[in-house]
This record gives structure tokens, C-alpha cells and sequence, in this order.
């Protein structure tokens, strides 16, 4: 007859019905998660336009993950928009990350520019993204709403770069929380009219209900204009982000 | 009347004439270099860090009918713009587009200077430095 403490060890690994559920849902909740990570586009300073004008923004890597978005400016600190993504959702098997299954989600989006700093030599910001919509994925996902307030802010120079943004995913089974922190620094100072190239650092948390994954990415920054650029490269392959105001 | 009087009387009309046709001539000349002066408005703007975020401001002061060339130098923060020829610059105005597109304007002033001489002032300061 085994001890206590070997029967323990020798069992499988079976999560209490509560996890277990709660597992079944984090599938949802992460779909939704990345689904508002998608929403909220890249932690950028500027995730709209000035008055009166569009933001195109577009994600991708070479797993196949596709973030896109447009919004529209109709005052210096309101935008709506929509979007649209696909990623790959690690589904949970007896509490281990076995594979991943497909998802994709379509919804609106509002962008609030909360408050503004504009000092001699910096600018920092504070945004709220939110974001709302459907999802539908293999597996047997069942398609569901989902709802996502995120809350940016970032403060930089014509030299330094520093951003950070929470991104909860909330539904009616869902919850799923995406946070990152963002800091780089410009090689030199550029005219207006000429190309401005960054690097950055990204490290992000991704955390549901069964599971918390970290990424760190660095990446090159370029900006000319209304147009920024980003390449990056991390474990799941290369990224990369646009953002072109317009 | 004599010959020599009338010789008289028609080269003080000439005199006259050539008289009106100079001061008339000098005239245009001052107008001519009046609207040759260079002039433009000079705004000192805080936050304006990148060229994504100051494209905004462009992009507005362009939009302004009276708007002609337009410099925006990122490290002195400063936005020169000069108008159109034959219109005006409201300075006040232009501030209000600036500060609409998300920026402060801490001062302004006019110089006499085109955009295009304000731009290359800064290049050479840049260069010496």
C-alpha cells in the first residue's frame, strides 16, 4: 500500500471541478483576451488620429496571428472603430498547455483620450480602449460576446519611449488579463520630414483563468510622419506592427 | 510767345511729366519691396516629441486656406508657417488650430523671416554645433 505522500505523486494531476470549469471557461476568456489585446492594436502613444482623421492598424507574426483595426477621429479625444483578429488560443488538457485552437473575433471599438500632458520637452497620455464584439473558434468554442475596457498610458521625448497598458477581457464566462510594459530610446534625433528609427522593448503577461504565459519582444521602430512601422522578433516567431494615421 | 519761351514752357512740362512718371515709378518700387519682405508666425508648441503625433498639427495648419510653407522642428518645438501670397496670418487662429490638434502654444511672435530662411537658421545652428 502506497503512502499518502507517493499515491499524491503517482496520481495524475486532476484540477477540483471549480478549476475545472473555470478551465473550460478560460478558453472563452483568453479568446476574449486576445480578442481585446487585438482590440486595443499596438502600445502605441497615439492609438488615434488628430480630429477628423483615420487610424489603420495592423498586427501580425508568423504563427499566423492577425490583429487589424481602423478607427476615426470625430474630436480631438474620441474615436470609434472596428476590428478584426485571429490568433491561436493555448487550450488547457488536465491543466497543461497541450495545443492551440484557432479563434477569431470581430467587434467596435472607442477610443478616449482620458488626459493629456503636454510639457516642454515630453508628452504623456492616459487612454482608455474599449472594445466589444463576437468571437467564434474550432474546437467546439461556441461563438459568445465579449466586452474588454482597457486602459493605456505612456509618456516619451523626442529620445525616450515608456508605455504600459492593462488589458482585462471580461464576458459572461470570460476573464482574461493581458498587461505590458514598453521602454526604448531613439538612436538620434531627426527633422520632422526625415525617418526617426527606435528600439523598443516590449515584455508582456498574458494570464487567464488556468494559465499565465510572459513575452518579451524587442523590436525596431521606424516613423516617418504619419506612418510608424515596427519588427520585432520573440520565441513564437516575428512580429510585426502599422500604424498609419491619415 | 517766343520760341525760347515756348521752349521753356514744354521743358517744364516734360520736367513735369518725367517728375510724375518717377514718383510713380518710385512708388511701385516701395510697394514691390514692401510685399518682398519675408514674414512669418513663429509658435513655440510643448509636446510635440515625434513626428507621428506632430503630423496632426500639420495637417490642420495646411488645411487653412491662408496657410503657405510651414516648418515644424521637433528638438526647439517650435511651428514656423508663413502665409500665402496676398493673404494674412490670424495669429490667433493659427494657435487655436494647434492647440484643436492636442498641443500647447506657450508664445508666439511674427518674424521677418521666411519659413524657408527660419529652416535653413536652424539647419546651420545644427551644423556649427
Amino acid at each position: 500500500m502506497n503512502s499518502p505522500a507517493e499515491s499524491i505523486l503517482d496520481r495524475p494531476f486532476v484540477p477540483a471541478p471549480a478549476v475545472r470549469a473555470a478551465g473550460r471557461v478560460s478558453r472563452l476568456a483568453m479568446l476574449c483576451a486576445v480578442l481585446a489585446a487585438a482590440s486595443a492594436g499596438p502600445a502605441l502613444s497615439l492609438p488615434m488620429a488628430s480630429q477628423g482623421g483615420f487610424m489603420t492598424m495592423a498586427d501580425l507574426n508568423s504563427s499566423g496571428e492577425r490583429d487589424l483595426a481602423m478607427n476615426y477621429a470625430f474630436t480631438g479625444r474620441d474615436a470609434f472603430g472596428v476590428m478584426a483578429a485571429r490568433w491561436h488560443e493555448p487550450v488547457l488538457h488536465a491543466g497543461v498547455h497541450r495545443r492551440h485552437a484557432e479563434r477569431e473575433a470581430a467587434g467596435l471599438t472607442y477610443t478616449r483620450l482620458v488626459h493629456r500632458w503636454n510639457l516642454p520637452h515630453a508628452q504623456a497620455n492616459l487612454w482608455f480602449v474599449g472594445s466589444a464584439g463576437r468571437a467564434r473558434g474550432e474546437q467546439g468554442f461556441q461563438a459568445q460576446g465579449f466586452w474588454s475596457p482597457a486602459v493605456m498610458a505612456d509618456y516619451e521625448t523626442t529620445r525616450v519611449y515608456l508605455g504600459a497598458g492593462w488589458e482585462p477581457k471580461r464576458g459572461s464566462s470570460l476573464r482574461h488579463d493581458v498587461g505590458w510594459l514598453r521602454a526604448g530610446f531613439s538612436f538620434y534625433e531627426v527633422d520632422y520630414e526625415q525617418v526617426q528609427p527606435w528600439f523598443i522593448v516590449e515584455a508582456k503577461r498574458t494570464r487567464s483563468l488556468g494559465a499565465s504565459s510572459d513575452l518579451v519582444t524587442p523590436l525596431l521602430r521606424f516613423i516617418h510622419r504619419g506612418l510608424f512601422v515596427e519588427l520585432g522578433r520573440n520565441r513564437e516567431g516575428t512580429q510585426f506592427n502599422l500604424m498609419w494615421a491619415y | 510767345m517766343t520760341s525760347i519761351a515756348r521752349s521753356f514752357v514744354s521743358g517744364a512740362r516734360l520736367a513735369r511729366s518725367f517728375a510724375v512718371i518717377a514718383a510713380l515709378s518710385l512708388g511701385s518700387v516701395a510697394a514691390l519691396a514692401q510685399s518682398a519682405t519675408p514674414s512669418s508666425l513663429k509658435l513655440q508648441v510643448n509636446g510635440m516629441v515625434c513626428a507621428f503625433c506632430a503630423q496632426g498639427i500639420e495637417k490642420r495648419l495646411k488645411a487653412m486656406p491662408e496657410t503657405g510653407e510651414l516648418f515644424i522642428d521637433l528638438r526647439n518645438k517650435v511651428v514656423a508657417v508663413e502665409p500665402r501670397p496676398g493673404q494674412a496670418l490670424d495669429a490667433k487662429r493659427v494657435a487655436s488650430e494647434v492647440r484643436e490638434a492636442g498641443y500647447d502654444v506657450v508664445a508666439s511672435q511674427t518674424v521677418a523671416q521666411s519659413v524657408a530662411q527660419i529652416r535653413a537658421e536652424v539647419r546651420a545652428g545644427r551644423a556649427e554645433r
